[in-house]
């Protein structure tokens, strides 16, 4: 359970190559090499939500992300070798995404609650486009197109190529570090999807409304950060008067 | 300034343009549009000492492990059911040359039938898809694709002794015949150069059929009709499970040029076909991809002066390529291939037509990034004839691809 009082060691989450706070960055990741681009979507496992001790110990934040900026499909390289026009495949929702506590109760980090998350390969789409997971927590890689995929990332927070496999099969990833996780399909590029890896647990996906909910905030300062399709969008200072409290915050993506 | 070098420049100044509107980092190729029109391009550099048996020359008389390479690709969406496709090629930075420029329709959006028009991918065989360097774990390519026989569309041997006389030398032939100029030879099937015509795709997984009608042939693909005939060319592929796929492949058509056949006297007149057959192989689970590929190519010669070649030219280029991924980013590969000739009867005997060549190729490749790949080979190459018959080449490359 996290501590309800604020801690003045408060660690800082930068998910921006832009901004470093002086305190310590829990995802220093979001080096220039993480794409600016796509976002999408996706719940965070019911395994990792708060508990409800949790969210009656401290207060709500909540509010919704209106994404306006043009988003596109997920494109490959130009299919000048095939024979003909591809399979139909789906498109993944990159409007989604990640509203999350910058600054948090130093207690809140000791104790990330690992779960288990899913991302799935559907008609040549990673589903969700975005996953937010805690340190610790395992994703599971289920194939259920027809044809093979070769799930892979080349990011520094985790490096994994989990080869080819057949539709029913799955593999699984343990994500250690927190950080920013690219991952692609090296058989079909126009698949990609993102992971963030987060050291605590105050973090919310948007869902198709756009809106959001963190709960269990200990009272406090913080900053609340929004996150879309390969960068931080926005930042916002949130306090949480006390145990209980809501706030409402909103932001706008263009 | 040489207009091929101001259209050299021209290019690559588009080139590097698209680079840096994809963005340093970037994911995904360039689009414009909504995405109606996307860019792709590849760069890649191959370094090698100096090829002194001329093993890995391509028929644009560069040598494939001494190769700077730009590449831009182009799609554009006009409608669901058209697509224009478009990629230009520039070697060692000269003028950049169309290598693939088509209309793709699917005329019907509930059925699995494709029409291709323009200058179009290959359906014969399976490695000259594999257009990207990207997708070739080693940086050379296989001899049946690649390797130069003594043959010439346009220049004709009136001996069989002017033929057996120039084993091995297929980087560069001479015949009295035809033109009077010295020019490289043609390889089994050219990988570096795809063919003008129509082709169709019915079927999807796990049956699918590819025919084409094109004005060259697998040897020698063309833009303009040179030879007075088109080329059939088909693949039926077979993909009963996602680890498998198989191929079988054939293919026919006039390759001798008007300039020789106009030189011909009436007696030696007649049909001149490459005729070939195909067959791939493809097997992937895990970390593993096995691929297996063998082209059975005939040609017919007009038989002039003795010793007559009366009988019909044969090559067999056979190759075997594994890849095995070691850990993330890393991957190791290795190719045994053969090729081979029939035999021609001579005033000293009977003797291969060209000489039979084997290579053998490992190397290793790491992928810092994503659009990165860095790749280096030994090969060794064997040859029964020819001025070099042995030798080991270390090559590296780079490729880099948005």
């Amino acid at each position: 359970m996290p501590d309800p009082t604020p801690d003045p060691r408060g660690a800082r989450v930068d998910l921006s190559p832009r901004r470093s706070g002086r305190r310590r960055p829990f995802l220093p990741f979001l080096h220039p090499i993480v794409p600016r681009l796509c976002l999408v979507a996706l719940l965070l496992s019911p395994a990792l939500a708060p508990t409800q001790e949790a969210r009656s110990a401290g207060g709500m934040i909540r509010g919704r992300v209106e994404v306006r900026r043009e988003v596109g499909g997920s494109e490959g390289r130009p299919a000048v070798g095939e024979l003909g026009h591809h399979a139909p495949r789906d498109t993944p929702d990159r409007r989604r995404s990640v509203v999350y506590l910058e600054t948090a109760p130093q207690a809140a980090f000791e104790a990330p609650a690992p779960g288990r998350a899913i991302l799935d390969q559907r008609n040549e789409t990673f589903v969700p486009y975005v996953l937010a997971i805690t340190v610790g927590s395992t994703v599971d890689f289920p194939n259920s197109d027809r044809v093979y995929h070769n799930v892979f990332s080349l990011s520094k927070t985790r490096r994994f190529d989990l080869g080819r496999y057949p539709r029913g099969e799955s593999r699984a990833v343990r994500f250690d570090q927190p950080g920013v996780v690219r991952v692609f399909c090296e058989i079909h590029s126009h698949m990609s999807a993102f992971i963030l890896v987060f050291a605590h647990r105050f973090f919310a996906t948007t869902d198709a409304e756009g809106r959001f909910r963190v709960d269990g905030v200990p009272p406090g300062p913080y900053t609340l950060a929004v996150w879309n399709d390969g960068s931080v969008r926005d930042r916002r200072e949130v306090r949480v008067a006390s145990a209980g409290d809501v706030v409402e915050q909103d932001f706008v993506v263009e | 300034m040489k207009p091929s070098c101001r259209r050299a420049a021209a290019f690559l100044g588009a080139f590097v343009a698209c680079l840096a509107a994809a963005g340093a980092g970037a994911e995904e190729p360039v689009s414009f549009f909504g995405g109606r029109l996307r860019l792709g391009g590849e760069v890649s550099g191959t370094i090698a000492p100096k090829d002194e048996g001329w093993f890995n020359y391509s028929d644009y008389e560069l040598s494939t492990l001494r190769l700077f390479r730009l590449d831009l690709a182009a799609e554009a969406r006009l409608a669901s059911f058209a697509e224009v496709l478009f990629e230009a090629r520039s070697d060692n930075l000269r003028a950049p040359e169309v290598y693939a420029l088509y209309l793709r329709l699917r005329p019907w959006a509930d059925r699995a039938v494709d029409l291709q028009a323009g200058l179009v991918p290959p359906v014969f065989g399976a490695f000259a898809r594999r257009r990207y360097a990207y997708e070739n774990p080693l940086p050379s390519l296989p001899l049946a694709y690649q390797y130069l026989t003594s043959l010439r569309e346009d220049a004709v041997p009136s001996r069989a002794e002017e033929l057996v006389a120039l084993r091995g030398h297929g980087w560069l032939v001479r015949y009295p015949v035809g033109s009077p100029d010295s020019a490289p030879g043609l390889p089994l099937v050219n990988g570096e150069k795809w063919d003008a015509g129509l082709e169709l795709r019915l079927g999807r997984q796990p049956l699918s059929l590819a025919v084409a009608v094109t004005q060259g042939t697998l040897s020698y693909p063309v833009v303009r009709d040179e030879n007075g005939g088109k080329q059939v060319a088909g693949r039926l592929a077979w993909t009963p499970s996602p680890a498998l796929e198989a191929g079988i492949s054939a293919a026919s058509g006039e390759f001798l040029s008007r300039e020789v056949e106009d030189v011909l006297p009436p007696s030696a007149r007649g049909t001149f076909r490459q005729k070939a057959l195909g067959l791939d192989l493809q097997w992937s689970a895990g970390y593993w991809i096995v691929r297996g590929e063998a082209v059975w190519s005939r040609w017919n010669l007009p038989a002039l002066d003795a010793t007559r070649i009366e009988d019909p030219l044969d090559a067999l280029g056979v190759y075997g390529e594994v890849r095995r991924k070691v850990r993330p980013g890393l991957f190791v590969a290795g190719r045994v291939e053969r090729l081979g000739f029939s035999e021609i009867a001579t005033v000293l005997g009977p003797t291969t037509w060209e000489a039979p060549v084997t290579r053998v190729e490992a190397g290793a490749g790491w992928t810092p990034t994503r659009h990165v790949v860095v790749k280096a080979s030994w090969q060794h190459n064997w040859r029964d004839g020819g001025r070099v018959h042995e030798n080991d080449l270390v090559a590296g490359q780079l490729v880099l691809w948005y």
